[in-house]
């Protein structure tokens, strides 16, 4: 195979055009069902194959990394923009990831969205996302890395509005939209200032020239801050967070696709690809740090109280990406990228849980209306047990590996670790252990809360839907056992630890089982037995119950803050003044004009010949005077 | 003065005068007259031109314009006749329909 | 120096004439003054030697053109506005017109007088080599003529049928 990192790109897109064109009313509804599946899961799953085989080929080469020049995409006077793909270690954890789990979640929508009018449509946008993703991670520019990144912005707005004759819906696939795009202002500005001081946007080149410590023509903190602000609205960091809640209306799988898995990580990805410049941006680093802190605390405060099924695994999600910020802030970018591994497991088992629970309840969303399910729907409950253990940490789980080296490293690191981040970091991961369980209690176990006619229609989802749960489970459990920190050091080296603290390893890992133990012990005993002592602490906390209901009440601040002035001036000014006054007032002021100039002529046509004749005298004498003038 | 500049000069009031009878004068006939007049102006001063420079072909050229007068006379009178018929009226003042 | 004399009587009474046609009441005298003027200048072309043109003038334009309109004048014989008011609305703008457009041809005229390089061959305007000329070198503008005169006389039936069509 010649071009194997080209073709893992372009499946997915040969899929896309394919079920996009042929498959839906554009191109006639030519492909079956059958057809239609096959091309959609089929390009995913290839792209796999082929990923392995790359992944191998590494491997053989002893890690050395491979490129491959595809085409040349501007030359502006010498300068060249080259879309080429670069694989290395860390491309290949991100390319096995997206494209397995990718894949899993693209057998799961076969069961998910089979009764639904627009099957097609919705695997060619899958597979549409999966291209971006793909060109994200193998891009070996910042230039195709965007590319990716505008892409998977697309493609989300596409799957979050999937059903867009609901408004609402409709709406919050917009808001996911510009929200992301508001990021990319900062990161567009950090490219500029990279290519203006280095001349290149290739990733490799750029960490080449800081490894040797801060380039005199950039300053590092700067871009750092801005290519972290980008970040920032691809991963839902304060203050972009809030287009993830409002992004559930979409189909689950894609939710577990694009908002678990895939596309939110792409900001760690980043980041943690351009290791070279936050190693020499300490300031920088320092504010990821604390805004992932920050994050992470303040969503899992929120889903605390949160009763939509959904939107409590969106917070969930939140707050993880937070860590994962904690870790690449403290110089620990492996371990934030092991993290980003383990949660694509344990997050898209979850959502996909979720959804086999929202199948199996013929679309219900609320947990307060849930309950008494682990019997009914047994393989969605074991599977959701296990990921659910996995996300609190407890061993010997995925989850508990990552998050313990988040902890570890928010401690001890060198590179910016402190007690503080520690401290947030710990409570965030007991917030975690508690809402997960209490979600589990709530949904699975205790009395039946819904009605006797939803009762009697849950029912097991079908074997494409189970089989990807059962899959997922088991990568939770056992994931944790590849040393990813370790493989990837080579690239992204590990802070050195704080010496006084060196002895602590061992205390923090007992710590942090003792958090995980604390937060199921928890929800057992507040929402266990009928949820009696849950509603009690409700009612006494009431206040701080509706702030955290309210989540913290951002999205009204941005409306009355951002929303209604903007809102303001393009009714007023724009509209008012701009179109109505000038635009249209000068177009109708020419035209009145034009009419008064006619009418002020048309004097002239009085219909006497005479007047015509001495104005024809008139016009001889002029012409006779100017030509013997200038004769 | 020499001949040129009397002929010339002659020509120019002729066609000057007939102008103005066209512009002052109110009967429609008389303004007519007043066109035939500034013709022969002109015709005047083609005439001695060509006399002057000798070639028949100014001759014909003033035949031709004989010949264009009197088709003009025959269409204007007529139509003149209908004017006044439509208007009962030899004022030319009667006669500005075409207004705005 | 008698053809001098008599060219600046010629001028002078076709001058004349066209005073007279400016400042006459009555249509018909308004049409004798016309044909002095035209027989005036008739006597110009003769005395400059061009007899054949001459004898056009009185032919065609007096005898053709102002017979025409002197019928006209006979057949149109109404009393109205126009006999008593002669003058339209616009005499001071038309008369300063006049000054002007008079100023500004004889300004040309007189500023640089061309020299004459004097009168022609008289014989180039008898009728024998007029007609050789007309009929050998110019015999598509007398057939054009032909057609115009044609195209005259259609249009004047033309307008009698309106006429007569409107009328019954």
């Amino acid at each position: 195979m010649n071009h194997p990192l080209a073709l893992i790109v372009l499946l997915p897109l040969a899929g896309f055009l394919l079920n996009g064109v042929l498959a839906t009313r554009l191109g006639g509804d030519l492909l079956g069902r059958k057809l239609v599946t096959a091309i959609g899961c089929g390009m995913p799953i290839a792209s796999f194959v082929i990923a392995v085989r790359c992944f191998l080929d590494l491997q053989s080469g002893g890690g050395a990394a491979l490129v491959e020049q595809a085409y040349t995409w501007a030359d502006v006077a010498g300068r060249t923009f080259d879309i080429a793909f670069y694989f290395d270690r860390l491309a290949a954890v991100m390319v096995l990831i997206v494209t397995g789990v990718g894949s899993l979640i693209h057998v799961y929508s076969v069961g998910y969205m089979k009764d639904d009018a627009s099957y097609a449509r919705y695997f060619a946008y899958l597979n549409v996302f999966l291209f971006f993703m793909l060109l994200l991670v193998l891009g070996q520019s910042l230039l195709v890395l965007f590319v990716g990144w505008e892409g998977v912005g697309l493609a989300s707005y596409l799957l979050i509005g999937f059903w867009f004759e609901d408004a609402d819906k409709a709406r919050a696939g917009k808001k996911a939209f510009i929200t992301n795009r508001v990021g990319d202002a900062g990161f567009l500005l950090g490219m500029f200032l990279l290519y203006q001081a280095l001349g290149t946007l290739d990733m490799d080149r750029i960490n080449a020239a800081f490894a040797n410590g801060p380039v005199p023509a950039v300053s590092a903190s700067l871009v750092g801050i801005l290519l972290f602000i980008g970040a920032t609205g691809k991963s839902a960091q304060i203050p972009l967070h809030v287009w993830l809640p409002d992004a559930m209306a979409g189909p689950t799988p894609v939710s577990a696709l694009i908002h678990a898995a895939t596309m939110v990580t792409a900001g760690v990805y980043m980041t943690a690809r351009m290791s070279g410049i936050y190693l020499n941006a300490p300031e920088a680093s320092q504010v990821i740090a604390v805004v992932g802190a920050a994050t992470a605390f303040f969503a899992a405060t929120i889903a605390v109280v949160q009763t939509d099924i959904k939107k409590v695994l969106a917070y969930s999600t939140i707050s993880q990406l937070g860590l994962m910020f904690v870790a690449i802030g403290v110089g620990a970018y492996g371990v934030a990228i092991f993290h980003v591994y383990t949660h694509a497991f344990f997050k898209a088992c979850l959502f996909l849980g979720a959804g086999s629970v929202i199948h199996a309840l013929g679309g219900a969303q609320d947990i307060a209306k849930m309950g008494g399910l682990a019997r009914k729907i047994p393989i969605t409950f074991a599977t959701f047990a296990v990921a659910t253990a996995a996300i609190a940490g407890i061993p010997p789980l995925a989850g508990f590996f990552s998050k313990d080296e988040i902890l570890w490293f928010a401690l001890s690191s060198t590179r910016g670790g402190s007690p503080w981040l520690f401290a947030v970091a710990a409570l965030t991961s007991l917030l975690t252990a508690f809402y997960m369980f209490r979600l589990l209690w709530l949904t699975f176990f205790g009395a039946p809360r819904m009605d006797a006619a939803t009762a009697h229609h849950v029912h097991e989802s079908p074997a494409t839907m189970t089989g990807v749960l059962l899959v997922l489970a088991v990568l939770s459990a056992v994931g944790g056992f590849v040393a990813l920190p370790h493989y990837l050091e080579p690239l992204l080296p590990l802070p050195a630890v704080q010496a006084p603290l060196e002895s602590y390893e061992h205390a923090v890992v007992y710590g942090s089982v003792a958090l995980a133990l604390a937060g199921l012990l928890g929800a057992a005993y507040f929402f266990g037995g009928g949820g009696r002592r849950a509603e009690g602490m409700r009612r006494r906390f009431a206040g701080l119950h509706r702030l955290l209901s309210g989540k913290y009440f951002v999205d009204e601040a941005y409306e009355g803050f951002l929303g209604r002035p903007l809102h303001w001036v393009s009714d007023r000014v724009f509209l008012g003044l701009g179109d109505r006054i000038l635009l249209d007032g000068s177009l109708n002021g020419l035209a009145a004009l034009a009419r008064r100039t006619a009418g002020a002529l048309s004097r002239a046509q009085t219909g006497n010949l005479q007047l015509y004749a001495l104005l024809l005298l008139a016009g001889v004498v002029a012409s006779l005077a100017w030509s013997w003038r200038h004769g | 003065m020499d001949k040129m500049q009397l002929l010339l000069t002659l020509s120019a009031a002729l066609f000057a005068a007939g102008l103005l009878g066209v512009i002052v004068r109110r009967n429609v006939l008389v303004m007519l007259m007043c066109m035939e007049l500034m013709l022969n102006g002109v015709n005047l001063s083609l005439v001695s031109f060509a006399q002057q420079n000798g070639a028949v072909a100014g001759a014909v050229l003033v035949f031709l314009i004989f010949v264009v007068a009197a088709a003009e006379i025959a269409i204007a009178i007529p139509i003149v006749l209908l004017l006044v018929r439509a208007k009962r009226s030899l004022d030319l003042e009667a006669y500005a329909d075409l207004k705005g | 120096m008698i053809e001098s004399a008599l060219l600046y009587l010629f001028a002078a009474s076709a001058l004349a004439g066209a005073v007279l046609m400016l400042v006459v009441r009555h249509p018909m005298r308004v049409a004798l003054a016309l044909i002095a003027t035209m027989l005036s200048l008739a006597g110009v072309y003769a005395v400059l030697g061009v007899h054949v043109i001459a004898v056009f003038q009185v032919l065609i334009y007096v005898g053709a053109v102002m017979v025409f309109m002197v019928y006209v004048i006979m057949l149109l014989e109404m009393r109205d506005r126009s006999l008593a008011r002669r003058y339209s609305a616009l005499l001071v703008p038309g008369i300063a017109g006049f000054a002007l457009l008079v100023g500004t041809l004889g300004l040309g005229l007189w500023r640089d007088a061309a020299d004459a390089p004097g009168a022609g061959d008289s014989a180039a305007y008898g009728v024998q080599s007029f007609s050789i000329a007309f009929l050998n070198d110019y015999w598509l503008h007398f057939e054009l003529v032909s057609v115009l005169l044609v195209a005259a006389v259609v249009a004047a039936i033309a307008v009698l049928k309106v006429e007569s069509a409107s009328r019954g």
